[in-house]
């Protein structure tokens, strides 16, 4: 039975989308079946990065009841080399469509929690999908805690801006602890984390501050500002070094290394 | 009818009943018990309240977890919950019932088991 990863934060800004869409991109370059959802429903993005025109049918609709998940997933196996398969779920970036989401009550947060938690019959068991990536809204809110009560597995990115680390330290104690979640933290926009040292220091940080295991360090790459969205970078270049942390991360997760 | 005739015509039949009878005795026993041993003011939801992931959040830990299974099941027995959450049926079968009392959940019997689960879809909403 595949696996259903959600990436969340405490802050915008850590670098979700971009670890959700090449996470995902990873995963289907080494043959997995893999489906992206844009679950923030705030501010879509997958739409513009995917350059995607022409989408008949939202995660929204889904969401509302009013089409099956199949409607939604749109088939992108084409654009990627090797054998996987890479699916999007792609949120309505429309103004309308924004407002509309963010006035729905808490029954329907209900109803669509139950519609997230259906994907493991329909998706992962019925059709196969080896993992579900679920790309969220920064923070606690309904639609991000939806997410990370149906996933198996969370990750957490966060930056060293003190801020952030303040409250992902409070994110992980009162609210991953209380729905018992496996969580792996990624640290992004890390300086200087060349040397042995400075990563070990890192490592052993993380385990006291945030008491979860950690899954990644990313450092902070001008290549990845000068791409401005347009490059998936475990796609388009294979031998950066942040396709390379990419694929240790991919190998943690697909081997069940994580906690 | 004497009683040695009713035991002699259907003695399996009268027997199950009298089983079924006192299992539902002891359930509602159990769910009394857990009132008790908890604060049962703490408990009292908002009428119609849903079981969404904030009110998961604001359940005592013991109940959340219960809940939780409920939600990533969709329907279940106390048994097929002890399972999950490798604690006794009894105990399951105590905080399902408190979760049906508190509105959170609905239980339905179909002959000897008891099933538990959200209603989602009767509860209206945008």
């Amino acid at each position: 039975m595949g696996k259903i990863i959600a990436v969340h934060s405490y802050k915008g800004g850590t670098g979700k989308t971009l670890l959700s869409v090449n996470l995902a991109a990873d995963l289907a370059k080494h043959g997995k079946k893999v489906c992206l959802f844009d679950l923030d429903f705030r501010a879509p993005s997958l739409f513009a990065l995917l350059k995607m025109e022409n989408t008949t049918y939202w995660l929204n609709d889904y969401l509302n009841g009013n089409c099956t998940i199949n409607k939604v997933l749109i088939d992108l196996s084409s654009r990627l080399q090797g054998n996987g398969n890479f699916f999007a779920a792609l949120a309505n970036p429309s103004t309308e469509a924004i407002r509309d989401m963010s006035a729905k009550d808490r029954k329907w947060e209900m109803r669509a929690l139950g519609r997230l938690l259906s994907l493991r019959n329909t998706l992962l068991s019925d059709q196969k999908f080896d993992y579900l990536v679920f790309d969220t809204s920064p923070g606690l809110q309904y639609s991000s805690i939806n997410a990370i009560v149906a996933a198996d597995f969370v990750i957490v990115a966060t930056t060293s801006d003190r801020s952030d680390v303040n409250g992902t330290r409070r994110m992980l104690q009162e609210l991953y602890n209380l729905f018992e979640k496996k969580t792996g933290l990624v640290i992004n926009k890390v300086l200087d984390p060349t040397s042995k040292s400075k990563k070990e220091e890192m490592y052993a940080k993380v385990k006291d501050i945030y008491e979860v295991p950690m899954l990644g360090l990313v450092p902070c790459f001008c290549e990845i500002l000068r791409a401005e969205g347009n490059v998936i970078f475990v796609q388009d270049k294979p031998n950066h070094p942040f396709t390379k942390i990419l694929d240790e991360m991919v190998s943690k997760i697909d081997a069940n290394e994580v906690n | 009818m004497t009683r040695e005739e009713i035991l002699s015509k259907k003695p399996l039949h009268v027997l199950e009943k009298i089983r079924e009878n006192l299992e539902r005795l002891n359930e509602k026993m159990e769910v009394m018990i857990e009132l008790q041993k908890h604060d049962r003011k703490g408990f009292q939801p908002l009428p119609d309240t849903p079981l969404d992931v904030m009110t998961l959040l604001s359940m005592p830990d013991h109940l959340r977890k219960t809940a939780m299974t409920i939600c990533r099941c969709g329907r279940a027995t106390a048994e097929e919950v002890a399972q999950q959450t490798s604690r006794a049926r009894a105990v399951e079968s105590a905080y399902l019932n408190q979760l049906v009392i508190m509105g959170y959940l609905k239980k339905e019997r179909k002959g000897r088991k008891a099933y538990f689960y959200a209603d989602r879809d009767n509860q209206g909403g945008t």
